[in-house]
C-alpha cells in the first residue's frame, strides 16, 4: 500500500526534520504594574532573565491628560523603570508588541485607562492580569474585571506571582 | 512556549512519570459499554496511559481490566475464551478472573496451590453513562465515582463516541480550550451542521471573530470566557469549562444537545478523544441521534468496525482543496471532529512547543499547562492529591449568556455553570 503524505510526514521521525531556523524575533513584552501591590511583584519578576522585556512599576501623568481625555498624541504620561528612570509612555508602548499590565484585586486602576487609550492608538494588544491578595473577597476582583474589562483582549485573574512568569515565559517576554 | 523538560513533563504519561500519576489519580473513559454487550462476549484489547490490558465481561456481568499477557508465556489474553467466570488463555489453558487472580493451570493438581501464586495486574472498572471507566492509581486514593452530569442523566438523554487520534494527548486537549479557533476552522459549520445551526448565537460567532478573554480559576480547573459583540452594547459570553486533567465542555448553541471530550493518552504519541453529547432535561431526538451516528457535530464517521475516523492520515483526511477554495469549509477537511483532528495530527506525535509563538488570546492554554505542572509536581513531591477528583468540581456545565458589559460572567453565570438536575442549560 502507498502511504498518503499525510501518514508519511506525521511520524517521530519525520517530525525530528523540523527545520531548526528561528521562526520568530524577539518581542517587546512591556509590563507595567498599576498599583503598589503588583510594582512589588513586578519587581522581583523584573530580577529573573528575560528576552527584552521592560518592566515598570508606576505611572503617573499630566492633570490635562486625564483618563478618557484628550487625543492621545498630546498625552503626557510617564512611567517609572525599575532604575527609577523616567520614561514616557507613548514611546514605550509605540515601541512594544504587547502590553501587560499587573493589578492588585480592588486597587485602583485608573492608569489602565490612559495605558490603553495609547495601546489603542498605536494598535498594541492589552493583557491585564488581576492578581488577588490572599483570601481576597470575590467583590474586589469583581471592580478590577468591571475597570479592566473594556481596555483588555485577555484578562486574566492569576493567583500569585509564579502564573506571571509562566505566561511572560511562555510569551517569550 | 515551554522548555523541552517542561514539554516532556506535560506529554509523557506511562507509568512512573508525573503526568502519568497526575492522570492515575482520576477515574478514565476507556470503553464504550456496547464494547462490552453482554456476560461472556469477546474481550477487548485496551492501551491506556501507555499500559496494554484486556477487558471483558464475565458470565456473572462482572468487569475485570487486567494486564492483556498470560502469566504463563504471554500469550495475549485478547485470544481468550471467556466462559465460567474467567478469561481462559487459549494456548494452555491458564484461566484468570476479574481480579486478574489465576484461578486454574490445568497442568497442575488444583490441590497443589500453584493458581494462587498467580495474580495478574488488575485495575477496577465500573461502568456509568453508558461508559466503562477505570482507575488506575493507588488503591488508598481512589476517588468517589465519576459524576459528569452527562452520566447522571438517563441514557436516552446522551450520546457517547470516541475516535482514536494519533498524536499526544496535550495538544489534543488544548484544542478544546482554544476557543479563538471557532470562528476560524469551525466557520463553514456553525451554519450547516444539523446539531449546530439555527442557534441565535451563532451569528456573534460568525460577526466577531475577535473574541476578547477572560480567564478565572475555579478549583477543579479554569473557566474561560470568551466574548464578543451584541446588540445594545451587550456582550455575548462563550463559557468554556476545563476541568483538571482533560476534560473540557464546549458552550451551548440554541436548544441542540450540549456537548464536550475528555482526551485519554493511549501512549504518549496517541490518544483517544471522547465526545459526549446530552441533554440535561430531556431525550435526544431521533433526528438528533442519527445524526451524531452518522458523525454530526463533535462525532465522526469511522473506519467500518473500528474507532479509526474514516477521514484519517492515510487518505489525506480526504482533504477536499474546491470546498476550501469556495469556503464551504475553512481547512478543506470536513466535520468539526476531523477539522480539529487533522490538524492537531499535523503538529506531529509530540509537538514540539519550544518553537511556538503564543499570543495573549493563549492565555487559557498557558494556565492549563501551568496547572497541570503545578498539581504533577505537588503530587510527586508532596502527595498532594490533584483537583478535579471531587464531585463538586465535575458537576458543571458550559454555558452561553448575553450580559451587560460591567457584569463579569463568572458572577452572572455562576448558576448556570453549575449542572443542576432538571434544569436546562443556559444558552443562546
Ligand atoms: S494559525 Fe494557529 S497554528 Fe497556525
Ligand atoms: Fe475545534
Amino acid at each position: 500500500m502507498i502511504l498518503s503524505e499525510s501518514a508519511r510526514v506525521t511520524t517521530a521521525h519525520e517530525a525530528s526534520f523540523r527545520i531548526q531556523y528561528p521562526n520568530s524575533k524577539p518581542r517587546a513584552v512591556k509590563v507595567i504594574a498599576l498599583d503598589a501591590g503588583s510594582a512589588k511583584l513586578v519587581d522581583e519578576i523584573a530580577k529573573l532573565n528575560w528576552h527584552g522585556a521592560a518592566f515598570f512599576t508606576s505611572l503617573s501623568f499630566d492633570a490635562g491628560s486625564a483618563p478618557g481625555g484628550t487625543d492621545g498624541k498630546t498625552l503626557k504620561a510617564w512611567l517609572n523603570d525599575l532604575a527609577g528612570r523616567t520614561m514616557d509612555l507613548v514611546s514605550e508602548v509605540a515601541g512594544a508588541d504587547c502590553v501587560v499590565v499587573v493589578a492588585t484585586a480592588g486597587k485602583d486602576v485608573q492608569s489602565a485607562a490612559v495605558i490603553a487609550e495609547v495601546c489603542t492608538l498605536h494598535h498594541k494588544t492589552l493583557i491585564a492580569l488581576v492578581v488577588p491578595e490572599d483570601n481576597a473577597p470575590d467583590d474586589q476582583i469583581d471592580v478590577s474585571l468591571r475597570a479592566l474589562r473594556p481596555y483588555a483582549k485577555m484578562l486574566v485573574i492569576a493567583h500569585g506571582r509564579d502564573y506571571i512568569e509562566a505566561m511572560l515565559t511562555a510569551l517569550r517576554a | 512556549m515551554l522548555k523541552k523538560e517542561q514539554n516532556e513533563l506535560v506529554t509523557q504519561t506511562g507509568p512512573g512519570t508525573p503526568m502519568g500519576d497526575l492522570f492515575r489519580s482520576y477515574w478514565q473513559p476507556i470503553l464504550i459499554s456496547s464494547e462490552l454487550p453482554e456476560n461472556d462476549c469477546p474481550p477487548v484489547r485496551v492501551k491506556v496511559l501507555s499500559e496494554r490490558l484486556v477487558a471483558f465481561r464475565d458470565s456473572e456481568g462482572k468487569l475485570g481490566l487486567i494486564d492483556e499477557f498470560c502469566a504463563h508465556r504471554g500469550v495475549s489474553l485478547w485470544f481468550g475464551r471467556n466462559e465460567e467466570c474467567g478469561l481462559r488463555c487459549p494456548y494452555h489453558g491458564w484461566k484468570f478472573d476479574t481480579t486478574g487472580q489465576c484461578v486454574e493451570v490445568p497442568s497442575e493438581p488444583a490441590e497443589s496451590g500453584y493458581a494462587a501464586k498467580i495474580k495478574l495486574k488488575s485495575y477496577p472498572l465500573i461502568e456509568k453513562g453508558g461508559i466503562l471507566w477505570t482507575y488506575m492509581g493507588p488503591a488508598e486514593s481512589q476517588p468517589t465515582l465519576p459524576e459528569w452530569e452527562f452520566t447522571n442523566v438517563p441514557l436516552e438523554n446522551i450520546f457517547v463516541s470516541k475516535r482514536l487520534q494519533e498524536n499526544n494527548w496535550l495538544q489534543a486537549m488544548e484544542g478544546g480550550i482554544d476557543s479563538s479557533h471557532v470562528s476560524f476552522l469551525h466557520r463553514g459549520d456553525l451554519n450547516n451542521d444539523p446539531l449546530f445551526k439555527g442557534a441565535a448565537g451563532n451569528k456573534y460567532n460568525l460577526a466577531d471573530s475577535k473574541p476578547v478573554f477572560e480567564v478565572v480559576e475555579h478549583p477543579g480547573g479554569l473557566y474561560i470566557g470568551a466574548r464578543r459583540n451584541a446588540e445594545d452594547g451587550k456582550y455575548y459570553w462563550r463559557i468554556t469549562p476545563w476541568v483538571m486533567p482533560s476534560f473540557t465542555m464546549v458552550p451551548p448553541r440554541g436548544d441542540h444537545p450540549i456537548h464536550g471530550h475528555f482526551w485519554v493518552p493511549i501512549d504518549d504519541e496517541s490518544c483517544t478523544a471522547w465526545s459526549f453529547d446530552y441533554h440535561p432535561v430531556r431525550p435526544l431526538h431521533a433526528e438528533e441521534r442519527i445524526a451524531m451516528q452518522n458523525g454530526k457535530g463533535i462525532h465522526v464517521k469511522y473506519v467500518p468496525g473500528t474507532f479509526r475516523p474514516l477521514a484519517n492520515k492515510d487518505n489525506d483526511y480526504l482533504i477536499d482543496r474546491e470546498a476550501q477554495k469556495a469556503g464551504r469549509t475553512f481547512s478543506g477537511v470536513e466535520g468539526i471532529g476531523m477539522q480539529d483532528a487533522s490538524l492537531q495530527e499535523s503538529m506531529g506525535p509530540i509537538c514540539d512547543r519550544t518553537k511556538e509563538n503564543l499570543v495573549g488570546t493563549d492565555n487559557g492554554i498557558i494556565m492549563a499547562r501551568h496547572r497541570l505542572m503545578r498539581a504533577a509536581k505537588a503530587l510527586r513531591e508532596k502527595g498532594t492529591l490533584p483537583p478535579g477528583r471531587e464531585s463538586e468540581h465535575q458537576k458543571i456545565r458550559s454555558a452561553a449568556v448575553i450580559l451587560p458589559p460591567d457584569q463579569p460572567y463568572k458572577d452572572a453565570a455562576r448558576e448556570a455553570l453549575i449542572a443542576k438536575p432538571g434544569t436546562p442549560q443556559t444558552t443562546v
